[in-house]
């Protein structure tokens, strides 16, 4: 039986868009998360592989600023890439995104198996000063997956930036303008490249305009059919 | 089949199979698949499309490509569609613009016989003066005026917009464009092909290159078909480039989308405009250019009359006679304007064909078929000099001449990226001299008019522009042209007529003496001389009337055409609709994590920066019960406000401190942790820009809240100086990151500790501006104990996905208490009776802290905030207003109102910014602004509200309520 929204503490702030759409909710990080639509699997493995949408933002984050953001998280053990605007993926599954000198931001794995956001946020005290400091990246960012074939042309309607592949490279940050509202992309393909990976970005932007980033994406991604999917689909495609 | 429709091959654009059916002006019509509505109606024998502007003369297809304004029509609630640019659909309706009576017999037409009445310039002169006549005949001219009727309930369409990017744009998809894209794509850069119509081919698809059509068709198949096998070009047919912008940003229009395009490099292949022959009544339907004849004939299969005169100043019109004469059209003669000289190919094969061919003449004058429906016949005369001809005419009956006279390069891209251009007499022409960087030229734009010139010149582009792209484009394409170079553009094809109807601008129905009598009364600069005689002010923006009115204007100033020079082209190219600049606007809206709890407790919404608030909640019928009962709430009993859309911000770092005791003007360094301060902002004029509080958590720790509107803006302020004051600080805005609910009233510490068992919620152990850290219902909170409306209160920051199950908490948990929501506006009322400010609507632009009677948020002692000199030197100099507290003396006036004026004799001492009935204290209480010398305590002053009435206020201490601040300190 789904899970209501409403009977966790946390809640994404489109819930009630998700559940319109008949999403089908199971607890992810102590929040409910859209794990389907009732469409299957099947199809939503195909509707993500051709234009997709997932909310991810019971999915856990974290982020640091501070002049000491590169070098206290590697101490912490994180592999951070040595260009601003690119992203690396750990070990473990998680993505350290370098946002620039200053900052870094974390992000969980699609099967929440990394504990890296837990644990680097678990880590970190203001006793004695680190030089680096939390930013609430889990509650000031909703986080959307948009995925598929047709991806890159999606974000042309809603961003001046050329996300396309191969303008825009696996592990790419752009951090921009989308539909008038700062946004954080990343590019993270699902599943291996060599087999036929699905083109696949991570959007993070305004927790607070989050149902209207979601209108402007659903609007916009209408013309290919794209629609949204659930969380299943996208741990299946990233196998 | 109509008698106007040719056989195939004919026709490349329409489907024989499918035939299409449409009315225009009430008749039905029928016509095939990928006609336009000009080339239907010309093939079923209706050649008047519209009414011109001014006289409502009869006008036909000129240019039969979209460029010109005799074809706007109305289809439905779209106003000035091009006919021979809009496709025809099943039961499409189409209706003539600006014509009384309809198109057939327009009553308007009477405006022609008052043609002496209305010079140039009779706007100007009738209607300048005060006492002129202008509001008697406006309704009368707002009827003339306007082309086609809008309809204000039309239905919103669906318009969007997408960014592309590229390599290399190539605009314009003709022989030249084609050349260029090809080319540059060999160096394996990204090409975008831009055409304005629904194939590839420009020229290509219509006109006749060569007496043999052949060769030029298999080049246009070949270069098409190169095209298509080419993987890195991208094409885009109906598809029209609107203007040139800075860093090459080109808007494409395509359907309804707007194309966003950036492209490293850009070439303008755009072609040129056929231009008209000057001559008496050359603006009647079935006097066309000869490539609109050919358009007819190759594209739609359409003959375009049955017997023609053609004017041929160039080979080209040779060609046009030809493809006639294959169309089956009778070429009574051509008139070729130039002395007889070694003839090229076409004309030699027209000359075969047995038509005559009259050199150094000119058409002097067409004649009119009844109404000036058509065209009857030509007299044509000897040319004697320079615009001058014989008074010795020839006659020859036609129903249809075809100007083939010369060019005008498209070069609006080109003036739009301020590309120089000057005017070689050599050849008939403006020529480019120097193009911006990344712009490149090709085809006949850039004066290669011939096929062979325009492909070579392509070649050369599409090297250059994939070379300054940065790609390895490898050696320069050689030239494989073997063309003379002879100009196909007549030095001076106008030929003015003593009667007129000499038409030099067809959109405004400006005749050459129009032009002759507005230089003659000092308008001899060019631009002056547009804006006078509003030639080129049409809808076709001079693409017919620049180079004639430049031309004679030059004659008639004794200039040259190159000193005289052109108006200055902007974008945009053509007509654009508002739904492609509107369409798919974005306007983000933020809601707080309790929004939807709002709406389900009727909640009335109102704008607050990009978020939307509740106003109050209850029927709007009930307003201001609604609101009354909201403020009794907070002041008898217990009221929540959601307070999410606050500015956020974290300072932390060693120097968090010292920065705000920079940033803000009040003191922090000593401030103890657990403790909240007021902060008060200026800038480094002194004027009050923001407030808040400053929470401190730790010694390195401080959580700032600042304004609804200001939050952003106090973000890149901190941001802004730290960059020079290079403190070891850190900022993050952390607006989103927090809900934030404010629960207040004398019940307040009731409800919340019931909630609440990891703080003391006491007034001792938590007092009045004490911050602390802990769990409400479950969830890591913030708990600051301030008051903004006067009452116990705590103000409970969450993260944001909890806020919506915080809400239902406290609503839950004060329900014994009947607790109760409250809107912005039950909160203006408790902050008035509190006496504090708001900024933005009791501070303005100016506002320093000493008029606002803030000298209390001033810490004097430390050595800098921002703003600090600028306050004291205000200070020094003495305030001119200030901030006051105010009652009515009659307290049954009505309340006035925010910027109604206080008034002294006949000066304005100030004004009011806040204002309402107090229900608590059973007055009317606002804040104003007063003389200095009006500020006293007990002073009395008048406002002058509505209707200019007088009342009288007086100066109150601050705060009319609770003055010792007992209730919130309880």
């Amino acid at each position: 039986m789904s899970l209501a929204p409403q009977d966790k503490l946390s809640r994404s702030p489109i819930y009630r868009q998700l559940a319109e759409l008949g999403a089908e909710f199971a607890e992810v990080a102590g929040m409910a998360c859209a794990m389907g639509f009732g469409g299957g699997l099947e199809a939503e493995v195909e509707q993500a592989k051709s234009l997709a949408i997932c909310d991810l933002s019971a999915l856990p984050r974290a982020g640091f600023k501070g002049r000491e953001a590169q070098s206290w998280p590697a101490a912490q053990g994180l592999v951070i890439s040595p260009d601003n605007n690119m992203s690396l993926v750990q070990d473990d599954g998680a993505l350290v995104a370098r946002l620039a000198d200053s900052e870094v931001l974390i992000l969980s794995d699609l099967a929440c198996e990394s504990g890296l956001c837990a644990a680097i946020t678990q880590a970190w005290s203001p006793d004695p000063d680190p030089g680096v400091y939390p930013v609430p990246r889990g509650h000031t960012n909703c986080w959307f997956m948009i995925s598929g074939g047709h991806a890159d042309a999606l974000f042309a309607k809603l961003c001046g930036v050329d996300l396309r592949p191969h303008k825009f490279p696996l592990g790419a940050i752009a951090q921009t303008s989308m539909a008038r509202l700062n946004g954080i992309v990343i590019r993270a393909d699902l599943g291996r490249a060599d087999v036929g990976g699905t083109l696949a970005y991570h959007l993070l932007t305004d927790s607070a305009s989050a149902g209207y980033m979601w209108m402007c994406l659903l609007d916009a991604m209408a013309e290919w059919g794209g629609a949204p999917v659930g969380l299943t689909a996208l741990r299946e495609m990233d196998t | 089949m109509s008698s106007a429709r040719l056989p195939a091959p004919a026709g490349a654009l329409i489907d024989r199979e499918q035939p299409v059916e449409f009315s225009f002006e009430g008749r039905r019509h029928a016509g095939f698949a990928g006609d336009t509505i000009a080339s239907a109606l010309m093939a079923n024998g209706e050649l008047v499309l519209s009414r011109s502007f001014k006289y409502h003369r009869p006008r036909g297809v000129l240019t039969g490509c979209g460029q010109d304004a005799n074809s706007l029509v109305q289809i439905g609630d779209q106003t000035n569609v091009l006919a021979d640019r809009r496709a025809i659909e099943a039961g499409m309706v189409v209706e003539a613009q600006n014509v009384f009576g309809g198109l057939e017999n327009d009553y308007g037409a009477w405006l022609g016989y008052l043609a002496r009445f209305m010079p140039v310039g009779f706007y100007y002169k009738a209607f300048y003066k005060s006492y002129s006549p202008w509001r008697l005949w406006e309704k009368l001219f707002r009827r003339l005026t306007g082309l086609g009727v809008v309809n204000p309930d039309a239905v919103h369409g669906y318009y969007d917009k997408q960014y592309l990017f590229t390599d290399v744009a190539v605009i314009g998809g003709g022989p030249a464009g084609m050349a260029a894209a090809l080319q540059a794509a060999k160096s394996g850069c990204e090409v975008i092909l831009v055409e304005e119509n629904k194939t590839l081919g420009g020229a290509l698809n219509y006109a006749r290159f060569d007496a043999d059509p052949k060769p030029a068709a298999k080049r246009r198949a070949d270069l098409i078909a190169k095209i298509e096998r080419t993987d890195n070009i991208r094409v885009l047919t109906d598809a029209l480039c609107n203007g040139w912008f800075t860093d090459n940003w080109l808007p494409l229009f395509q359907g309804n989308r707007m194309f966003k395009l950036r492209a490293a490099a850009v070439i303008v292949a755009t072609g040129s405009y056929e231009q008209p022959m000057v001559f008496r009544n050359n603006d009647l339907p079935g006097i066309m250019m000869g490539s609109a004849a050919q358009r007819m004939i190759r594209l739609y299969g359409v003959r375009p009359g049955k017997r023609a005169v053609v004017v041929a100043a160039n080979g080209d019109g040779y060609g046009v006679a030809l493809d006639l004469l294959d169309a089956g059209v009778d070429v009574a003669c051509v008139v070729d304007p130039r002395p007889a000289a070694k003839p090229c190919e076409r004309q030699n094969a027209v000359a075969l064909r047995g038509v005559p061919i009259i050199h150094e003449t000119a058409i002097a004058e067409a004649l009119p078929a009844s109404g000036n429906r058509g065209v009857v016949g030509a007299r044509i005369a000897r040319i004697t000099g320079e615009g001058q001809l014989a008074k010795t005419v020839d006659r020859f009956a036609c129903d249809l001449i075809a100007v083939s006279v010369g060019y005008h390069g498209t070069a609006n891209l080109i003036h739009h990226a301020h590309g120089k251009m000057s005017y070689d007499d050599a050849q008939a022409a403006f020529v480019i001299d120097e193009l911006p960087a990344h712009l490149f030229a090709a085809g006949s734009v850039n004066g290669a008019y011939s096929l062979n010139a325009a492909l070579d010149d392509g070649h050369r582009a599409g090297w250059a522009a994939a070379k300054d792209a940065g790609f390895d484009a490898g050696r320069k394409p050689a030239s494989k042209s073997k063309d003379s170079g002879a100009s196909p553009n007549y030095p001076w094809p106008i030929f003015a007529h003593p009667d007129g109807k000499d038409f030099v601008d067809f959109d405004e129905d400006l005749q050459t003496a129009d032009i002759l009598n507005a230089i003659a009364e000092g308008y001899d600069n060019i631009e002056l001389l547009k804006r006078f005689s509003t030639v080129g002010m049409g809808p076709s923006q001079g693409r017919h009337s620049s180079l004639p009115s430049v031309r004679i204007a030059a004659k008639a100033t004794g200039k040259t055409v190159n000193q005289t020079g052109t108006t200055t082209s902007r974008p945009p190219f053509s007509a654009e609709t508002f739904g492609h600049l509107a369409g798919r606007s974005f306007e983000p809206v933020r809601l707080t994590a309790i929004h939807n709890r709002h709406l389900e407790a009727g909640a009335k919404l109102m704008v607050a920066g990009q978020w939307l608030r509740p106003e109050y909640y209850g029927d709007p019928a009930t307003r201001e019960a609604n609101i009354r009962a909201e403020i009794m709430a907070v002041r008898k009993n217990v009221g929540i406000i959601d307070v999410s859309t606050l500015g956020g911000i974290e300072v932390h770092g060693p120097d968090a401190a010292e920065f705000l005791n920079r940033i803000y003007t009040f003191a922090y360094l000593k401030q103890p942790v657990g403790r909240a301060r007021y902060v008060l902002m200026t800038d480094q004029s002194g004027v009050i820009t923001d407030d808040g509080v400053a929470c401190r958590f730790h010694d390195n720790h401080f959580y700032v809240t600042a304004t609804t509107g200001g939050a952003a803006a106090v973000y890149q302020t901190m941001l802004f100086y730290n960059a020079q004051w290079r403190l070891d600080i850190c900022v993050i805005n952390s607006t989103a990151s927090y809900a934030g609910i404010n629960i207040a009233g004398p019940k307040a510490r009731d409800v919340l500790a019931r909630l609440c068992d990891d703080v003391a919620l006491d007034g001792e152990a938590l007092p009045y501006m004490g911050v602390r850290e802990g769990h409400v219902a479950g969830i890591a909170a913030r708990i600051i104990r301030i008051g903004f409306v006067g009452e116990l209160g705590y103000e409970i920051h969450v993260p944001s996905s909890q806020g919506e199950a915080l809400w239902d908490a406290l609503m839950a948990a004060g329900e014994p208490e009947n607790i109760k929501p409250f809107g912005i506006e039950a909160q203006r009322v408790l902050r008035l009776e509190k006496g504090h400010i708001i900024i933005n609507q009791d501070t303005d632009g100016l506002t320093h802290p000493h008029e606002a009677d803030m000298a209390w948020a001033l810490a004097r002692k430390k050595p800098y905030f921002v703003g600090m000199r600028s306050i004291a030197i205000q200070h020094a100099n003495g305030i001119e207003r200030k901030l006051v507290g105010f009652t009515l003396v009659e307290p049954d006036d009505p309340a006035p109102k925010e910027c109604h004026l206080v008034i002294r004799g006949a000066e304005i001492t100030g004004r009011v910014t806040s204002c309402a009935h107090s229900e608590t204290l059973n007055k009317v209480i606002g804040l104003a602004y007063v003389a200095p010398d009006q500020s006293e305590i007990g002073n009395r002053f008048e406002i002058k509200i509505e209707q200019g009435r007088m009342i009288a206020a007086e100066v109150v201490a601050l705060p009319f309520y609770d003055p010792d601040g007992k209730r919130q300190e309880l």
